[in-house]
């Protein structure tokens, strides 16, 4: 079997937040003050195979869009290997690192702020590809167009500035400027949430179109279940900077394991249900600052025992590629 | 039963340098007691402006320029601000979507919620505060009396929007318009939300109108739907009318984008083109140009029409789901 196009060893990153000078002098003559150190991703481990889209799925804070800069190169690591075709970038020749990165890009959620306000479209999506040696100055133009035109963009408007398209249209433009390099690897985080429910359609119309095309592999980044189900191969569910259960979209979606991913799958809003009551979790996540111990769901799960406050539980797999970070996942 | 707000023919417009906008063109509904209606749109439909004329809050170069907004009977579309003043926050009041702009950041969330109470009520201070105590218990924060004397920046996202929903319910209002109210906030916090909400009209049969972009929100809670674009409602009627048998083909569209199940991995039915500039609109149906039914009739603005329960405004409704 081939390598995993790529995969992340546990892979951790820590923000630290540094002390100020005050806090530095109180630190000196004794006071209790330390610096607060945020583990937004802890140890997690995930291979894509080529090909494949992976969703990864998690609420505000949950450490998911950390992840993805982790994925593609925009953060380094505090802990772990992130290995790209079986290497590890961390240890690769500058060349080879640099086909890697190139390798991998990213697209943003904000369309309006991920896009230079200065620069006309031609040179946002045609820099990148001119500097790498892609095409030739002279050439620019042309591959210019052709992408405008994979991404559903009329290529006379080239000569425009980011602010004088729609949303759905920039989000197109940030989309043919990661395209322009060729990549084999998108990390689209809330590529669509930005966007109108019409335009989310095109949006991810589009995304399913260009995987055919390109052969690419995703790793789609969202909140919304919904979108995920639809796109996604496989789904990883993040809790608190860990995962807490990933296999199949079918398995994730027909026979959810961990409390959290019910909870989650039982609240989202669907067009099917009508006056429902809504019986929702209690509780809101905790602050990554002071998680709480053993499993991070415990104070939000109605599964709780004496266990699930002292041990954290860690990823078990059954099935065919079924995981799940619960202590009590078979009887529930 | 008698319809706590009737709106008829408002027209709400913006007089812009670049030209007039029709933000709200000509909009009919009405909402009974103890209701919910969902009103439906994407950005610029002219949803949110809709709210906000039924509670006078349009400033220049914006206003009413015609139509009446009866409430309880009394037409209160232009009506003189000390009469507004009556009404906001005691008799119809509103929660917005991001509750760090509703909540003044230098004031505890005790002294803004009896603000609430003896704005419109000669009580205590003692019986507000113990008012707005219970309010807090209702909306299910834990430990109401130490949140009260807390800054909004202190409570998360969820946290302040039920702060803002229990000063929407302080006053028992007729009518509640609750503007994108979860949009904001993560999955299961917008159920927490929700649920709070339901409850509490469900309680004191306050009517509301819950405005979104989110199609799925609504199918669960509203009675009624209308959905709308470019400051028109093209559709209305009763949920399940509307979402299992949709008439209007931008309704039929709109849902047709909605990922499900059913369809997984599947190119999702779009609607072409994009959401029309306001100031330019096209003539007549507003939709034409991205409806993949327009004709030459549609030249011509659709006038209501009433089918049974639904009202429509379409020379091609649909009558079987089209994106199935």
């Amino acid at each position: 079997m081939t390598a995993p196009l790529v995969e992340i060893r546990d892979v951790s990153k820590r923000f630290a937040k540094r002390l100020d000078v005050a806090g530095k002098i109180a630190q000196k003559l004794g006071a209790g003050v330390r610096e607060e150190i945020v583990h937004a991703v802890d140890e997690v481990n995930l291979t894509i195979n080529e090909g494949e889209v992976l969703g990864l799925v998690g609420e505000s804070g949950c450490g998911k869009s950390t992840l993805g800069r982790v994925v593609a190169g925009i953060h380094a690591p505090s802990g772990g290997q992130l290995l790209y075709q079986g290497d590890d970038v961390a240890t690769m020749s500058s060349a080879d690192k640099r086909a890697a990165t190139l390798a991998i890009q990213m697209i943003f959620q904000d369309p309006f702020a991920s896009l230079n306000p200065r620069m006309r479209v031609e040179d946002i999506i045609g820099e990148a590809p001119k500097v790498h040696g892609i095409v030739t100055r002279s050439e620019v133009a042309d591959y210019v167009d052709d992408i405008m035109k994979k991404v559903g963009l009329d290529p006379s408007l080239k000569r425009r500035y980011a602010h004088q398209f729609s949303g759905g249209q920039r989000q197109r433009i940030g989309i043919a400027r990661a395209l322009a390099v060729k990549p084999k690897f998108l990390v689209c985080d809330e590529a669509i949430a930005a966007l109108d429910v019409s335009i989310q359609a095109q949006v991810i119309n589009l995304f399913m179109d260009l995987r055919e095309e390109f052969g690419l592999t995703y790793l789609f980044i969202s909140h919304d279940l919904s979108v995920v189900e639809h796109i996604a191969d496989r789904v990883a569910i993040m809790y608190l900077g860990r995962i807490v259960e990933s296999a199949s979209t079918e398995e994730i979606f027909s026979a959810p394991r961990h409390p959290y991913t019910r909870a989650l799958l039982a609240e989202a809003p669907r067009l099917d249900q009508r006056k429902r009551d809504f019986a929702p979790i209690e509780g809101e996540i905790p602050s990554p600052l002071a998680p709480p111990d053993g499993c991070f769901f415990n104070p939000r799960c109605p599964h709780a025992q004496d266990r699930c406050r002292s041990d954290q539980p860690q990823l078990e797999t059954f099935g065919e590629a079924h995981s799940v970070a619960c202590h009590y996942w078979k009887d529930i | 039963m008698t319809a706590v707000l009737e709106v008829s023919g408002l027209k709400t417009h913006f007089f812009t340098h670049a030209g007039v906008v029709k933000a709200v063109d000509g909009v009919d509904f009405a909402v009974k007691k103890g209701e919910v209606m969902g009103l439906v749109g994407e950005s610029g439909s002219g949803k949110s402006i809709t709210g906000f004329s039924i509670l006078g809050l349009i400033d220049a170069p914006g206003r009413i320029v015609e139509g009446a907004i009866r409430f309880n009977g009394e037409d209160i579309a232009n009506a003189p601000e000390d009469r507004l003043k009556s009404i906001r926050g005691n008799r119809i009041s509103m929660i917005f979507q991001d509750p760090m702009m509703t909540l003044n950041p230098v004031l505890r969330i005790d002294s803004q919620m009896m603000e609430a109470i003896l704005a419109h009520e000669k009580v205590s201070k003692k019986v507000a505060w113990e008012r707005c105590r219970d309010a807090l218990g209702l909306v299910g924060i834990p430990s109401p009396e130490e949140r009260l004397r807390a800054y909004p920046h202190q409570l998360s996202g969820g946290m302040r929007q039920r702060v803002s929903i229990a000063i929407a319910f302080l006053n028992k209002p007729d009518l509640i318009i609750a503007d994108e109210p979860t949009t904001a906030l993560d999955v299961t916090i917008q159920a927490q939300i929700i649920h709070e909400a339901q409850k509490l009209t469900k309680q004191t049969g306050t009517a509301m109108i819950w405005i979104t972009h989110d199609l799925a929100v609504v199918a669960g809670l509203a009675d009624r739907i209308s959905v709308m674009y470019a400051g028109r409602i093209v559709e209305q009627g009763l949920t399940d009318d509307v979402i299992d048998h949709p008439l209007h083909p931008y309704t039929v569209g709109l849902l047709g984008s909605v990922p499900t199940a059913n369809k997984r991995g599947e190119r999702l039915f779009q609607i072409e083109g994009m959401t029309p500039n306001m100031l330019a609109l096209p003539e007549g149906c507003a939709f034409a140009p991205r409806c993949g039914f327009a004709s030459p009739a549609c030249k011509v603005p659709p006038a209501v029409e009433h089918v049974a329960d639904r009202e429509l405004r379409c020379y091609h409704p649909q009558s079987q789901v089209a994106a199935q």
